[in-house]
């Protein structure tokens, strides 16, 4: 299957050339999406586009979007970054827990919970914790070889039944206001998740963009031994994508714990990975790897948050919110398969049982060549 | 008497490390991870044997064989669907999600007054059509299995949650005594039974391993794992888009089934319930001996695996410790295979 190279245009179809590249962009599909689910939030709720600033700090609802997109994108960025080198981290969610549940048992162990070092050292530690689950998954998928969906599946699976051991099974609740800021406070009038976000976002995009890992993580993800032979460090790049996965989970896990200070090790960053996973799809990256768009990922999770949003908005039990994001994945997915466009124009693609299977590999390596 | 036989005999006498040896390198090598699972079995039998057993009781009995298979029949189902899809190197999140759908499904129609035959026959359609539904977007829109089934997963989940969001309780008459039939054997500790949902799971378990080893069908689940993208399959004239169709098929099906088992099992429906358990069917699957990369594995194997899975639990109950450490040791068990199967899959290049 080749990229679809579309027939020398007469001038009248100049136009819809630019339609079709538009259209096939990864991105049109989710941003289409989103900009109507927005309007018809507006819509159906008359005060959903306001924003307001009270005590200098900005409210609205836009704003607790932009609030509830914070730990999907932190997530999602290590993610992506993973799935780039065509592998995946299914261990986020638990590392979220364990993050929350070492930072605050530090915290009810410490002297003075309120104390800003204390509080440091505590954020410090379940990062640290995130960068060690990190290099676990790291050793796994880059030492041992392991397939990543079961490497990272092991502390998945684990990492609750840890997260219990720190707390003791117990919800483990602590009241210090320095900490509570990372979850619920404001920085120049903006909430501090955004803040914190938007600077992970930035640092990655710079470190991956202007640097060449951006390209050695694409590279890995088309071929690891065509690119070890090429002189990419396969190994250890691979390993340090694990370890920033872990460091951002467990970030995510800290702000998304933070506003209520409470680790529950149970429910903490369950099936976030889910979500992460469905941001960076959501945001045009294919789970083959070799490819990723972080700019995306910002699309992505302000699908995500708004998807929930729309739910409460339309007067929806919450609950079914796993039906409409299952439906807006179905939908993406299939608006992206390539099968329909080419249903689309006509050209049904000859039963797959008469041609010699064109699979994921093949399809790869023409996407790889586009 | 072959020469090499006569070259053995008149040799020195082997010894049992080398005999061993021998006897190893004979056996095919796909059978490897397979005994791993089994010595690993042995091995907790005999560590329960030594730590539980009193004069009166032993752990190793058929009362802890029948307990396992009663209170796992429901996972064994799954284990099964799930090997056929991890065979052709496939993934099935999906299937945690359609136990509680079918769970609820069943509650409700019940309430609905739909007689018993027809909402057996409904619950396990509803499995098949979220398998064919995965099946579907994987074989004709190039979907990836994990986001495919991902997508199922949520809308399964969704659905449940639209039915209902607290615990249904079932109370029909003809379900209720399909829970409670049982055949009992022995008397007071020594007692044992057979029950429904274990004849149900060993059936299931008996057809898929027809199946798989003695059919066209099996053969090319097979040959579908073998990381060609199906291209030897089809050359043997097989058909794979049709097959790797019917692997989802076949596992939500058997999704639709346990949701059945489960039901009997807890006679109510829960839209919580299920949440992690697809991750516990891959795990027996890969405890038994499947390879995740796919073409290798063998379903009675995962019949093992869910043994060993349910003995940790048993293990842990019995040694007093917090059910979280389950999850711990389900990782440690999970880890130690993998390594064994990365040994084993290094050995072979």
């Amino acid at each position: 299957m080749t990229p679809t190279t579309p027939a020398p245009a007469p001038a009248a179809s100049r136009g819809a050339a630019v339609w079709r590249e538009v259209t096939h962009h990864g991105l049109f599909w989710p941003l289409l999406a989103l900009v109507l689910l927005i309007l018809a939030c507006g819509a159906a709720s008359p005060g959903f586009l306001d924003v307001t600033v009270r005590d200098g700090h900005l409210f609205g609802q836009i704003v607790d979007l932009l609030r509830n997109s914070a730990t999907p994108l932190l997530l999602a960025l290590g993610m992506c970054l993973v799935i780039a080198t065509g592998g995946i981290d299914l261990s986020v969610g638990a590392v979220m827990a364990i993050a929350l549940a070492v930072s605050l048992t530090y915290l009810d162990n410490a002297a003075d919970p309120r104390a800003v070092p204390t509080v440091l050292t505590a954020i410090v530690l379940g990062l640290a914790v995130g960068a060690l689950g990190g290099a676990f998954n790291g050793a796994m998928v880059a030492g041992l070889g392991i397939q990543p969906f079961i490497a990272t599946m092991i502390l998945m699976v684990a990492g609750r039944g840890i997260a219990m051991l720190i707390t003791k099974g117990q919800i483990t609740t602590v009241t210090s206001p320095p900490f509570k800021t990372i979850g619920s406070g404001f920085f120049l009038g903006v909430p501090t998740p955004v803040v914190i976000a938007i600077a992970a976002f930035v640092i990655v995009v710079v470190v991956v963009r202007r640097t060449a890992l951006g390209m050695f993580l694409e590279s890995i993800g088309i071929n690891r031994e065509a690119s070890r032979l090429a002189g990419v460090r396969a190994r250890r790049t691979t390993w340090t994508v694990y370890v920033i996965a872990g460091v951002l989970a467990a970030l995510a896990g800290l702000v998304y714990g933070a506003p209520t200070m409470a680790a529950d090790a149970n429910n903490i960053g369950l099936m976030k990975e889910l979500d992460a996973i469905m941001v960076v799809v959501l945001g045009g990256t294919k789970l083959d790897g070799g490819r990723f768009y972080l700019g995306g990922l910002l699309v992505g999770a302000m699908l995500l948050s708004t998807l929930e949003r729309a739910v409460i908005i339309f007067q929806l039990p919450s609950q079914t919110t796993p039906l409409f994001k299952a439906l807006v994945l179905i939908a993406v997915c299939v608006a992206a398969s390539p099968t329909l466009r080419a249903m689309l124009r006509g050209r049904r693609r000859a039963d797959r049982e008469d041609t010699p299977a064109a699979p994921v590999e093949t399809t790869n390596a023409a996407e790889v060549t586009a | 008497m072959s020469t090499e036989e006569m070259v053995r005999t008149h040799g020195a006498p082997p010894t049992v490390v080398t005999r061993a040896r021998r006897a190893l390198s004979s056996l095919d090598r796909r059978f490897l991870p397979v005994l791993g699972t089994l010595l690993t079995l042995a091995l907790m039998l005999g560590i329960g044997q030594q730590r539980y057993s009193t004069d009166r009781v032993d752990f190793v009995s058929m009362k802890l064989l029948s307990n396992l298979l009663v209170d796992n029949s429901y996972l064994l189902v799954l284990a099964v669907g799930m090997t056929f899809v991890i065979l052709t190197g496939g993934i099935d999140l999906s299937v945690g999600a359609v136990v509680a759908l079918v769970g609820l499904s069943i509650a409700e129609m019940f309430t609905a007054g739909l007689p018993l035959p027809v909402v057996l026959v409904v619950a396990v359609l509803i499995g098949t059509s979220c398998g064919l539904l995965i099946g579907v977007m994987v074989q004709v829109f190039d979907i990836q299995p994990f986001i495919a089934s991902l997508a199922v997963m949520f809308l399964a989940r969704g659905l449940a949650n639209v039915i209902s969001v607290n615990s249904l309780k079932i109370d029909d008459e003809g379900f209720s005594a399909l829970a409670a039939w049982g055949l009992k054997f022995g008397e007071g500790r020594q007692l044992w039974r057979i029950n429904a949902s274990m004849l149900i799971a060993m059936a299931v378990l008996l057809i898929a391993f027809l199946v798989l080893h003695y059919t066209r069908f099996g053969r090319s689940v097979y040959g579908l794992g073998a990381g060609d993208g199906g291209a030897a399959v089809n050359l043997m004239g097989l058909r794979p888009a049709r097959t790797r169709v019917w692997v989802y098929v076949i596992s939500g099906t058997c999704a639709g089934i346990a949701g059945v088992l489960f039901a009997l099992y807890t006679k109510s429906g829960f839209n919580l319930t299920g949440v992690g358990m697809e991750l516990d069917a891959i795990a027996a699957v890969v405890i038994g001996g499947t390879l995740l990369s796919g073409g290798v594995g063998f379903v009675l194997g995962t019949g093992a695996g869910v043994l060993v899975y349910g003995l940790i639990q048993v293990l842990i109950a019995r040694e007093g410790l917090e059910s979280w450490w389950t999850r711990v040791f389900i990782g440690v068990v999970l880890l130690a295979f993998v390594i064994l199967q990365r040994v084993l899959a290094v050995r072979r290049h």
